[in-house]
């Protein structure tokens, strides 16, 4: 059964501007997190999940609405009475305090005895891979290590709920695709829910069970994140989360087809699922990611439907060519192709033209007012 | 262009040669001197002596009584000893108060907290004799007796200012997340100003009160005007002595004092050193 570790409820916060006003920071927001699982918050910058994270570990208190920690509503409970324990960006350890006496602050503060202090110390720092580094003090690690201790730090006493606040962002790439994986086998170890904040969707896609995407304060979309990537619920979640292609305009129906007209007569084939989404009103938004496109002529299902573009650009990256272009009515395409037609490939560099294929069964339809609330 | 740049190099070794000698050779003459052992021209070498350190204690009379310049070790000793119990006082009660201020500011927000702030700062742009004048005139208004009680309020409201700009300059430099992981990982407010705060202001405030020790020690215009009749101190007994005539005993005493406002400054030091 799924049991629920922190539940919000409408939880509304906003700020005062310094010119006057309000700046609605959380708009009556609803969350809920299991025991265990692994939550990212994902969105730009001043999107309101750093205030949510606040708003969890009681750092700032919310206007309205409701949050239950376990079940026990937290209302204006200070931040030290609460089970919860924050990873913070800067990692804020404390520089006059060796890296054991971090480690062991809040066992300090909850006067655990000297023998089990020691014991406990020693588990979380070897649980982090810094076993024997109690005497350093933090200026003495590298920005890993440090991130580390930090984490350590957070976890030794058992939180039902760990934030972590961009835990990631300083490291450079490589040491942070290697402490994503840590971080993700070391919450199914220690069995304690963790809600993850980034501004990296790659991040957010890799590591967590659930993504809840947010911008301006409202949850856009919370799904898991191939559900997240495959089937974004709006047009701001499919730019959002990995690159896509959008095209909004009037459905026409043709047999079992629907064809899109942009209003700059482009026009994209896909295949209607589900009535509702067309809202009565008869206009969808049609998504299609980079990767789903191929050359034309290079293979591929029957009934694939076709876009003419002129080409801007063919980059190299490897395993693929991204090609940069626009359709004929001047909208921008971005689309991944094989690097394995590479003759085809030099014949569109010369004429800078090419004819894309697509498979409309794959393409995703955003219906149109949802996909207008997030502009 | 090398002879150029010759001549630049030369120049410029040649000013920061003079620059340090304009600083500190006035110093090193006063040291030097206060082992001449010559009792009437201090600035004719005639040997090498500690006479006039064994004067100031009272140890030796060597000398003719006419040369004999301090009346009595006693009263010296009397000044040292004002001094120290207004530097004590001062520096106890300017370290307390400069840091809950200095705390205050810059934990709360609260109406007019940037004027509170700046009148701080003045007292310490406040020409000393008219910090002097104003605490005479307000001491005899009062109807307050002058003397060291006097004295080291009058250091007091000009020193709180040093401490507290000295602690507020450590906390600009805090990193405010600290208090929150702190509150964080359970800890109460006065928690983590026991364990958090105070040991990283604790650089400032040592060293806040080191500078308001050496001022205090040290003052002699505020101190000449709100110290009555019956209490000297050091500052204001060498100042006595100097009106006399200047006798090589000033030498020795100058030298002392040297000697303890280094002491001082090095104890600071090495306690900032520990804390890193």
């Amino acid at each position: 059964m799924r049991e629920s570790i922190i539940r919000l409820e409408g939880a509304t916060k906003r700020f005062p501007l310094p010119e006057g006003g309000t700046i609605t920071a959380l708009d009556a927001i609803d969350l809920d997190v299991a025991r265990n699982e692994f939550l990212t918050l994902l969105g730009p910058s001043g999107c309101g999940k750093t205030t949510l994270l606040h708003v969890i570990s009681g750092f700032v208190q919310l206007d309205q609405g409701k949050i239950l920690i376990d079940g026990d509503d937290m209302g204006t409970t200070p931040p030290h009475k609460r089970p919860v324990n924050t990873v913070f960006q800067n990692y804020a350890l404390f520089p006059h305090m060796s890296v054991g006496d971090n480690v062991g602050y809040s066992l300090d503060i909850a006067h655990v005895g000297k023998a089990e202090r020691v014991k406990r110390v020693g588990e979380a720092l070897d649980l982090v891979g810094l076993g024997g580094y109690a005497a350093r003090m933090p200026r003495q690690l590298s920005g890993g290590q440090q991130q580390r201790v930090a984490l350590a730090r957070a976890i030794i006493a058992r939180p039902k709920l760990l934030l972590l606040d961009e835990p990631l962002s300083a490291l450079d790439r490589n040491l942070r695709q290697a402490m994503q994986i840590e971080l993700k086998n070391l919450q199914a170890e220690l069995g304690i829910s963790f809600i993850f904040v980034t501004h990296d969707q790659e991040e957010a896609l890799t590591m967590s069970n659930r993504v809840a995407v947010l911008n301006g304060g409202v949850i856009q979309q919370i799904d898991t994140p191939r559900n997240t990537y495959n089937y974004p619920a709006n047009a701001f979640v499919a730019s959002f989360v990995g690159a896509s292609n959008l095209f909004d305009g009037e459905v026409r129906r043709d047999g079992d087809k629907i064809v899109i007209t942009t209003p700059e007569n482009d026009t994209v084939e896909a295949v209607l699922r589900d009535e509702r989404s067309l809202n009565g009103g008869g206009k969808l938004t049609a998504m299609l990611r980079p990767e789903q496109f191929s050359l034309s002529g290079t293979g591929g299902a029957d009934n694939c439907a076709e876009i003419d573009v002129t080409v801007d650009q063919i980059v190299f990256i490897g395993s693929t060519y991204e090609l940069l272009g626009k359709t004929a009515g001047g909208r921008q395409i971005n689309a991944l192709l094989s690097a394995s037609h590479q003759t085809r490939i030099g014949e569109i560099e010369q004429s800078g033209k090419a004819r894309l294929s697509y498979d409309p069964a794959a393409v995703h339809l955003i219906p149109a007012d949802d996909a207008g609330a997030a502009q | 262009m090398s002879w150029l740049r010759k001549l630049g190099d030369t120049s410029l070794t040649t000013y920061t040669v003079l620059f340090f000698a304009f600083i500190y050779l006035p110093i090193a003459i006063i040291v030097i001197y206060s082992f001449n052992s010559d009792p009437v021209n201090m600035m004719r070498w005639s040997g090498f002596t500690f006479d006039w350190y064994k004067q100031i204690f009272g140890f030796s009379n060597a000398s003719s009584e006419a040369a004999l310049y301090i009346e009595s070790t006693e009263q010296l000793l009397a000044a040292i000893r004002n001094s120290l119990t207004v530097a004590a006082f001062t520096t106890t009660i300017a370290t307390v108060i400069g840091t809950a201020t200095a705390l205050a500011i810059y934990r709360y927000n609260f109406f007019g907290k940037r004027f509170y702030r700046t009148l701080m700062f003045a007292p310490m742009l406040m020409p000393d004799i008219v910090l002097g004048i104003a605490l005479l005139i307000f001491f005899v208004g009062v109807g307050m007796p002058l003397g060291i009680g006097s004295i080291i309020i009058g250091h007091c409201t000009f020193l709180i200012s040093y401490v507290f700009i000295v602690v507020s300059a450590r906390l600009a430099g805090m990193d405010r997340t600290l208090e929150n992981a702190s509150a964080d990982l359970g800890a109460n407010e006065w928690t983590t100003f026991r364990r958090v705060v105070l040991p990283q202001v604790m650089p400032g405030v040592i060293g806040g009160a080191l500078l308001a020790f050496i001022i205090s020690m040290d003052d002699l215009v505020i101190t000449y005007f709100i110290s009555g009749v019956g209490t000297q101190t050091l500052p204001l007994f060498i100042f006595g002595m100097l009106r006399r005539g200047i006798k090589p005993e000033v030498n020795a005493i100058a030298v002392m004092m040297l000697l303890f406002s280094f002491t001082v400054a090095a104890l600071g030091l090495y306690f900032r050193s520990r804390r890193r």
